[in-house]
């Protein structure tokens, strides 16, 4: 069977799921993702990974572990991810506050032409951009994933792809947040988080004795504790801090004046960015706000030389700059399942919650044997896992689809989500969390862990330390240690695996190297 | 006082109805809420997959509700541990191997189990667990990959510590060494083997296809007996091993179960594994349903345990 029966029979799954309503459920489950995803977008305080994390749980309660919940369970959530960001620029435009950290860019152009009363015209480009970063970066995805995972597969034996998560984890501990230090501490605890109960001995290593701890510290209280909890304890805090909520609901001007759209114009600001955004987006740990930053100053940059003399600049309220920051905060969406789906890596918070439900579903390992031809057994058999990737591909442009046609009309409804007070959300996404914990572990030990890791994610911010080195390395714990095993005893427990061929060894200099030029960086 | 005198009689009512229902059972136990069916194996792959058409086909027959869930991890203990305190009533049981309840159970010695804490139900489907390796190695029998092991060390694919020790005394009887791999379940050995990450591997089945189609080859039979698709290729015994990978599914309930609810459960899963969804999976991937039952079953579980730690000692 060839790759062309695989992608038909991807693209059958999606359309021939069962019908609800008359609508395919899979095509239902984006649809409703996407618009829960613009309306998550548009509230200050939630975030696409936080309506993510709580509703993969309730998913799982109702769709269950069978092969046929993956579609429908990972639509829902591409459907979230891809609707938070463009939900992100409303409130950022309206109110002159970001929906979510990767849309304050948009607000320094966005809100100046609110302001002006262009508030339609500011929308309009925020969603031609979204829309057009996210279907190019969906497409490189779309061609890119595949061979990249073959050349993995071809090329790199046990040691090298063990070194290649040594350099995944060491980029990734690096390049989040503020500080080299604490990126890899923030990545060693979560390693430790992972040792245990694991590992390959019928001994139970590293519980103290506790027959909770005998399975395992279960991911999903982990991560939403660490994820979810944590920002939630926080943002509690900074509002008994601050007394009351900071009310930035500022009522922007929205009459309806349509400022002239003018696509020429914006077209090579978006197509800059779009690549900007996808090359960033692939490279696991950065995330959308770096490529909305980088996105915007480059732009910004051939702004001031081609602009017209009359145009307002860069900042006060130009359409160049919200389509370059919308273009490539958009377009890493689609980029950040590459390394998740070649490689089983995954780049920020949205894919963790992506393998999170490929792991806790079942029937889908993501990582290079996914794009294996003859599905591991024969040549004339089909691929299960290689007809799923297929599958969320077709998800992907559904969401694409929906974003182009309803996207722009639902985005400009959803402004009056950003009225609702933060100390109000807070308590209920709480609420949300623990319970969507409960359902999937029908049990209150889970519980207890999960708040257990809620404070732990509320210390790591208290001192700025990013909680997603933790998350990610928790995730790849169990996968790093398995494989660097392997290694060892494919090369006949030589203790040097590392070091003894050219790639591997390329790896560890660069993580080493990785590692090294960050700490440099700041005092220069 | 009224109050309890009510709670007497609430009390006096239900052990009326209870003992009437089983009385009724003596005809035909059926459970009085849903079944929690344990599998000790990931999502989705074979055994998975074969224990979860047994539940749906134990639905569909007899209205039963089953609830599978995954227990996963130290090749069936974890599954055991949390059964082993269970009701007895046949209201949890589990799907492991028998090399969970044998070797595994006997390796973990800090678990504290053994076959006297469980009630065996039924086998499911014995393994038909080869020595498989890719076709295009260029090896049509044993004897041709003992040559290429003796040329530079292969790597052997395992899913489990007990088929781990099988192969290094495969290779100790063989004259060779192999660099043993011991990953998480057959699919994976299968990746690794098609991926080129191992030489060879064990693989109970899942080859099945593979073979079929000439993709991979099946260089001997791990078994005490000849593989039933390759029947040409040596069994351990051949090849100057004592021990074999012999092994089945085995569904378990906790010790003391009540009879009616064993003889009960037993029939409907055995009945499932011979007829329905269940029946066509495990006739593709395991050669057919194999049933192992009651007494026989008991003695099976024990001199499993008891030989793992001959094994055990063998390797030393």
């Amino acid at each position: 069977m060839g790759v062309w029966d695989h992608v038909i029979a991807g693209v059958l799954a999606v359309f021939q799921s069962d019908p609800i309503l008359g609508v395919p459920i899979t095509v239902l489950m984006v649809l409703t993702g996407f618009l829960l995803g613009i309306t998550v977008g548009a509230t200050p305080g939630l975030a696409g990974p936080m309506a993510m994390a709580i509703s993969l749980p309730i998913l799982i309660s109702i769709f269950g572990y069978s092969n046929d919940a993956l579609l429908p369970v990972l639509g829902f959530l591409i459907g979230i991810m891809k609707g938070a960001t463009i939900g992100g620029a409303v409130p950022a435009i309206l109110f002159n506050t970001p929906g979510t950290p990767d849309a304050y860019m948009t607000t320094l152009d966005g809100y100046p032409m609110a302001q002006k009363g262009e508030a339609r015209h500011a929308l309009r480009v925020a969603h031609f951009s979204s829309a057009s970063g996210d279907t190019f970066s969906d497409i490189v995805l779309v061609l890119c994933a595949p061979f990249l995972a073959i050349l993995v597969e071809s090329y790199l034996d046990l040691p090298e792809k063990t070194a290649l998560l040594i350099l995944s984890l060491a980029f990734i501990a690096s390049v989040i947040g503020n500080s080299v230090g604490k990126g890899l501490i923030s990545m060693g605890l979560g390693l430790l988080a992972a040792m245990v109960a694991t590992g390959e001995d019928f001994y139970p290593r590293l519980t103290l004795g506790q027959p909770a701890l005998a399975q395992g510290i279960p991911v999903a209280a982990a991560i939403l504790g660490v994820l979810i909890l944590g920002e939630v304890f926080k943002a509690l805090e900074d509002i008994h801090r601050d007394g009351q909520s900071s009310s930035t609901t500022q009522v922007g001007q929205r009459e309806s004046k349509n400022g002239p759209f003018r696509l020429r114009k914006l077209l090579p600001y978006i197509g800059r960015s779009a690549v900007i955004g996808t090359c960033i987006g692939a490279l696991p740990g950065v995330g959308s706000t770096l490529a909305a930053t980088l996105g915007y100053t480059s732009a910004k940059r051939r702004y001031s030389k081609s602009k017209e003399p009359n145009a307002p600049g860069f900042g006060q309220g130009a359409p160049e700059g919200i389509a370059a920051t919308e273009a490539a905060n958009s377009s890493v969406s689609g980029a950040n399942l590459i390394p998740v789906l070649s490689l089983g890596i995954p780049g920020n918070a949205a894919a963790v919650f992506l393998i999170l439900a490929m792991d806790s579903i079942g029937g889908f390992n993501p990582g290079p044997s996914v794009f294996q031809l003859g599905g591991g057994i024969s040549d004339d058999a089909l691929n299960p896992e290689m007809v799923m990737a297929f599958g969320i591909f077709t998800t992907m442009f559904v969401a694409n689809g929906l974003n182009w046609t309803i996207g722009g009309v639902f985005m400009r409804s959803v402004g009056v989500m950003a009225r609702i007070p933060k100390e109000r959300l807070l308590p209920i996404v709480l609420l949300l969390t623990l319970t969507a914990i409960y359902v999937q572990e029908t049990s209150m030990v889970a519980v207890w862990i999960t708040l257990f890791f809620g404070f732990v994610g509320y210390f790591m911010r208290r001192i700025d330390m990013s909680p997603l080195p933790f998350v990610i390395a928790f995730i790849l714990g169990g996968n790093l240690e398995a494989t660097a095993r392997q290694a060892f005893a494919a090369t006949g427990a030589d203790p040097f695996f590392l070091f003894n061929n050219p790639i591997a060894l390329a790896f560890i200099i660069l993580a080493i190297g990785v590692v090294i030029f960050s700490m440099r960086k700041p005092a220069e | 006082m009224k109050n309890t005198l009510k709670a007497t009689a609430t009390a006096a009512l239900l052990s009326v109805v209870a003992a009437t229902s089983s009385f009724a059972d003596g005809h035909a136990w059926a459970p009085e809420g849903p079944i929690k069916m344990m599998i000790a194996f990931a999502a989705g792959g074979g055994a998975d997959t074969h224990a979860r058409l047994i539940a749906e086909d134990i639905e569909a027959s007899l209205g039963w509700e089953m609830i599978p869930e995954q227990v996963t991890g130290k090749g069936g203990v974890n599954a055991l541990v949390a059964l082993k305190d269970m009701p007895t009533d046949g209201s949890a049981i589990a799907l492991v191997v028998t090399e969970s309840l044998g070797y595994n159970a006997a390796a973990a010695k800090g678990a504290g189990i053994a076959p006297s804490d469980f009630t065996g139900l039924t086998t499911t489907a014995g393994f038909q667990m080869g020595v498989v390796a890719k076709a295009d190695k260029g090896w049509t029998s044993f004897d041709d990959m003992i040559a290429a092991a003796k040329e530079g060390e292969l790597r052997f694919g395992t899913m489990s510590p007990k088929l781990s020790d099988l192969a290094f005394l495969l290779g100790e009887a063989q004259g060779v060494e192999f660099n043993i791999v011991q990953v998480r379940g057959g699919r994976a050995v299968m990746d690794g083997v098609q991926a080129g990450d191992m030489d060879l591997g064990f693989m109970a089945g899942i080859q099945g296809k593979g073979v079929a189609s000439g993709d991979l080859v099946n260089l001997a039979s791990a078994l005490s007996v000849p593989l039933k698709q390759t029947p040409d290729a040596p069994t351990f015994a051949d090849l100057g091993v004592q021990f074999s990978a012999d092994g089945y599914f085995v569904f378990v309930a906790p010790a003391g179960m009540d009879p009616a609810a064993r003889d009960a459960i037993t029939a409907a899963i055995a009945e499932a594994t011979n007829s329905g969804k269940a029946a066509g999976m495990i006739n593709k991937a395991f050669g057919g349903a194999v049933n192992i039952q009651g007494a026989e079953l008991d003695a099976l579980l024990q001199s499993d345990f008891d030989a793992a730690g001959q094994l055990m000692e063998a390797v030393q």
